[in-house]
């Protein structure tokens, strides 16, 4: 038991309603409530309709892509192209497929995969639309942004090409 | 996610985000009903605030089962002011449950599944009110059950 012993029941059913109670159990009786719980869950996996197994994998992509524009943090791997990926494979849609019915060229499509372009504000809106509002546009803007934003930040050849069309640079530093 | 403030009837935006171990030395029995410091198993520890001020009002330790794609509930408390009639924010149990089911969806997508084991006496409250589907030792939330809790606290649908 995670509380103090001496609670009555009604003491217990006040304090469901704020507090989440559990009990501690054996090594044995952990094994059965795993056992219990694997072929509880066999069933009720086996309910789910497709609708239902597409909302929770929309959902799980939403908010993976949620956590990462969120997160300071950057990762060379979590590109526009690679959740553009997912999402296809979410709604089980080939290339050519999707490409028609969010009316891109498919050869756009792939560039857009294979990150060699960056949308256009249209392409976003129109992922935003075919997801029926699922996934925002401003997620893929932003996703899209945050790799401009370390591509901006630490691309170290850029500055060396633009070095020489910049004169009489400011000589404070701060 | 919102709570809801009873005396205003207002609702309020929260946050929940991993406790820092500076939370833990606040995280009292006095406060929120249990040394928090003193829960076995290694669970992870999460923090309801609300966004527009510090101050913690819940706590929920959750442990992560990869291998069966679920997340268990070990245990959750409100702070001593939000138990019982005289509370003040409504709201908080569920918030926290509801991000626990987001933090499973978000892992392990339609295979997602939130599971605790409650104490007899109280069961039956966490089936009416959450839906949750009874195992035997577990009572657990997968499929559309989950999917629900997430509409109702994480989206506010």
């Amino acid at each position: 038991m995670y509380v103090k012993k001496g609670f009555s029941k009604k003491k217990l059913e006040e304090l469901a309603e704020d507090v989440v109670i559990t009990e501690k159990l054996s090594p044995a009786q952990e094994a059965e409530a795993r056992k219990q719980l694997a072929a509880a869950r066999k069933k009720t996996q086996a309910g789910m309709t497709e609708q239902e197994r597409l909302i929770a994998n929309l959902l799980q992509l939403k908010f993976r892509l949620e956590e990462y524009i969120n997160n300071r943090e950057y990762d060379d791997q979590l590109t526009f192209g690679y959740f553009l990926k997912e999402y296809l494979q979410l709604i089980h849609k080939k290339r050519n497929e999707f490409a028609a019915e969010i009316d891109i060229h498919e050869t756009l499509l792939s560039q857009l995969i294979n990150n060699h372009r960056a949308p256009s504000e249209s392409v976003i809106i129109r992922l935003e639309l075919h997801s029926n509002n699922a996934i925002p546009a401003t997620y893929w803007y932003r996703l899209v942004e945050k790799q401009k934003e370390h591509f901006i930040g630490t691309n170290k050849d850029l500055r060396k090409a633009e070095k020489k069309f910049v004169k009489n640079p400011l000589r404070v530093s701060i | 996610m919102e709570i809801i403030e009873l005396a205003s009837g207002e609702r309020k935006s929260v946050i929940i985000t991993e406790t820092l171990k500076s939370d833990l030395k606040n995280l009292t029995e006095d406060r929120f009903f249990f040394n928090w410091r003193t829960l076995e198993g290694s669970p992870v520890v999460y923090k309801l605030q609300l966004k527009e001020k510090n101050g913690i009002l819940g706590v929920m330790g959750l442990i992560h089962f990869p291998d069966e794609a679920r997340v268990e509930i070990k245990l959750i408390t409100s702070s001593k002011e939000n138990i019982g009639k005289k509370k003040k924010y409504e709201g908080i149990v569920g918030c926290l449950i509801g991000y626990a089911c987001q933090l499973s969806l978000t892992k392990y997508g339609e295979m997602a599944c939130v599971s605790l084991v409650p104490k007899t006496e109280i069961r039956q409250h966490y089936i009416e009110k959450y839906g949750m589907e009874d195992a035997g030792w577990q009572l657990f939330l997968d499929g559309w059950r989950l999917l629900n809790i997430v509409k109702k606290y994480v989206l506010c649908m």
